[in-house]
């Protein structure tokens, strides 16, 4: 394989190819990569995969078998499905565990997406703004986002939720609220040396206007390290959610996440473990994926590292 | 400082009194034997009734000029927060009239002692582990680091605390492992694992202290078998960070014309990474500790419901269910303040850690 190097060609593109090509030598972060590319495909295809709305169904005839040859439990009375297919068992309410495994990746991933992506548009936001602006506008958004960082997210979360109501809405503003302030910090950290450059200064002498030299130059030039971090946060979100609807935040105990199925096996940990086995394994690799290709991407991205 | 947990009262406050309705702000100082004349009096106590509500039904069903404004009512609440008064616990299964203070300090010594045990274990795994990753710079142990950080990073907490309990308690302790299985105290729920809760006498709060100060060794030691799975949970699933940060500064550090001129001077390795290298490698570190103790005390609302630990974290799940809105306040305020102080004590430390720094 040809080696592309950075005299290669010009501009954008070469730079995109040697990322690329970066990506691609390193087996960790190829390994993120697939992980993430290959959650995000079943997220997609979940609905063809699965009846989306069979979580409802309750079986009660087929609470908590197990009838996959390829796994002994090594526990006594482990009750068998008889000849129905459960590859990973089945659940306190009898529904098969890989098919709820299935259906759940979709709301994990879209509330982590909703979460990082809010969070992204309010840190780019206030964070441009405090450091562009800089003077009392910064001291206040800065305190602001102090006040949040001082408590565990988790706590926050749970007082919100228990206060407002337990939905999936409701779970997903509950982790945002803990999970902007850290963009707010990381955005101002970048557009404060950013704002510095020269050509910042020369479009101010053109004439440009605040929001135009902000929204269009220093920001658009300041954000590749913001969405590197995003990457790697969307596995801390899926962690942070899964947590919150295992100890019991959840709109409904049948509900299809992650979190909750494990919910459910914490109390058949030594009867049914494969009930906390699977889902916790699930979340552990997802969020795995998206920790290795964030690491790598950051490597990747390091001017040092590269140059 | 002070901003902060003034800022975060008045967050905490328009959470609990502005979203939910009067009653529960109420509830936690009602005894069950007074009547609607007790209440209503004692709803206007607490600031939350006016002076001219007719009765306690009206004041229920929230008529207008019945309630206080709501930053009206935040002096009161305020003044009941700053001196102790948090009303009556509303979790169920304690007997008597035990107040909420009382209930969640006592309770608060177990997870104080949990993430005290876990902060060490953190820091004495990812300090050496950091130093290891840096000196081996894209060799073998700096992988294996890196997968134990990222992995303990990823992990969720409940999954890598349930596979514990399985693998200690069902596989080794059935096949017989001498040591743990002696005392059983490895089931973890602490039904089992303290035996005897009463035979200590209370100097700290804090159970193992305690048990240490009153020479009670088999308390002491099954408390401490009991600390051993949890505490590891939330130690592996937080190391990360600290690898990590230990690890880049140290890289940075190594690459100093000190160090180069430490290693000509014919010093040993050991000599220049530990004296030389780890005291400024370690500044960085120190500045996320005050980060280190708010993972470890959100951590520990998780590792507790794993483990049955009879920590705060636990009790607040109750809490939410019986909607015992003081011990959550409680939680998050006696939290935030812990982390504040902790905050404060990095910055003074640090200035008396590396002296170049001055405020």
């Amino acid at each position: 394989m040809k080696t592309p190097s950075r005299q290669d060609d010009s501009g954008r593109y070469a730079d995109v190819k040697y990322s690329l090509y970066l990506i691609r030598r390193n087996p960790i972060v190829l390994a993120g990569f697939i992980i993430s590319i290959v959650s995000v495909l079943l997220a997609l295809l979940s609905p063809l995969l699965v009846t989306p709305g069979s979580w409802i169904q309750e079986n009660l005839n087929l609470r908590l078998c197990w009838n996959n040859g390829a796994l002994n439990w090594h526990i006594a009375n482990v009750f068998d499905c008889g000849g129905s297919v459960y590859p990973l068992g089945t659940d306190e309410y009898g529904r098969s565990l890989s098919k709820m495994i299935i259906l759940a990746i979709p709301i994990d991933l879209q509330i982590a997406l909703e979460v990082v992506l809010f969070a992204v548009v309010i840190g780019v936001f206030f964070g441009s703004i405090a450091a562009y602006q800089g003077g009392i506008v910064d001291e206040a958004i800065l305190r602001i986002t102090d006040v949040f960082l001082a408590v565990p997210g988790i706590l926050l979360a749970i007082v919100l939720i228990v206060v407002v109501g337990r939905s999936l809405p409701v779970l997903t503003f509950a982790v945002l609220v803990t999970w902007w302030p850290f963009y707010v910090r990381l955005v101002r950290s970048q557009v404060l040396s950013e704002k510095e450059k020269p050509y910042v200064e020369r479009l101010r002498a053109m004439g440009a206007g605040y929001s135009r030299i902000l929204f269009r130059h220093v920001v658009p030039n300041s954000i590749y390290p913001v969405l590197v971090h995003a990457t790697l946060d969307i596995g801390s979100v899926i962690l942070t959610v899964s947590a919150l609807t295992f100890i019991g935040l959840t709109p409904s105990p049948l509900l299809p996440e992650l979190g909750n199925l494990a919910n459910q096996g914490i109390q058949y940990l030594f009867t049914a473990p494969w009930l906390i086995l699977f889902p916790g394994l699930t979340i552990l690799i997802i969020s795995l994926g998206f920790n290795l290709l964030g690491d790598g991407i950051r490597d990747v991205f390091d001017p040092r590292l590269r140059r | 400082m002070t901003f902060v947990l003034f800022a975060l009262s008045l967050l905490i406050f328009y959470l609990t009194r502005g979203l939910l309705p009067p009653t529960t702000a109420l509830a936690p100082y009602i005894s069950p034997r007074i009547g609607p004349e007790g209440k209503l009096s004692l709803a206007r106590a607490l600031g939350v009734a006016t002076d001219s509500c007719p009765s306690y039904a009206a004041f229920v069903s929230e008529e207008s000029g019945c309630i206080v404004p709501l930053w009206g009512q935040y002096y009161g609440w305020l003044t009941n927060v700053l001196t102790g008064n948090w009303g009556f616990t509303l979790l169920p299964g304690i007997t008597g009239t035990a107040t909420t203070w009382h209930v969640f300090f006592t309770r608060f010594a177990y997870t104080a002692e949990l993430s005290i045990a876990a902060a060490l274990l953190t820091i004495v795994i990812g300090i050496p582990l950091g130093i290891v990753s840096a000196t081996h710079n894209n060799k073998l142990p700096d992988h294996a680091s890196r997968i134990i950080s990222l992995g303990g990073y990823s992990v969720p907490q409940f999954w890598f605390g349930a596979m514990l309990q399985i693998l200690f308690v069902l596989y080794i302790r059935l096949n017989g492992f001498g040591l743990l299985s002696a005392t059983g105290a490895l089931a973890t729920a602490c039904g089992i694992c303290f035996t005897n809760p009463g035979s200590i006498t209370s100097y700290t709060g804090l159970p193992m202290l305690d048990a240490l100060l009153s020479f009670n060794v088999p308390f002491f030691w099954d408390a401490l078998v009991a600390l051993i799975l949890p505490a590891l949970t939330l130690a592996i699933t937080s190391v990360g960070a600290l690898t990590r940060i230990v690890r880049s500064s140290m890289v940075e550090v190594l690459k100093q014309d000190y160090i180069l001129l430490a290693r000509s001077k014919g010093l040993a390795e050991s000599v220049v990474i530990y004296k030389h290298a780890l005291r400024n490698a370690i500044l960085p570190a120190v500045t996320v500790s005050g980060l280190l103790v708010a993972y470890l005390l959100g951590g520990a609302v998780i590792v507790e419901i794993v483990f049955s630990w009879p920590g705060v974290g636990n009790a607040s799940l109750a809490a939410a269910d019986v909607l015992d809105i003081n011990f959550l306040e409680l939680y998050v305020l006696v939290t935030a303040v812990i982390i504040v102080v902790t905050n404060l004590i990095v910055d003074i430390l640090y200035s008396i850690v590396d002296p170049r720094i001055r405020y």
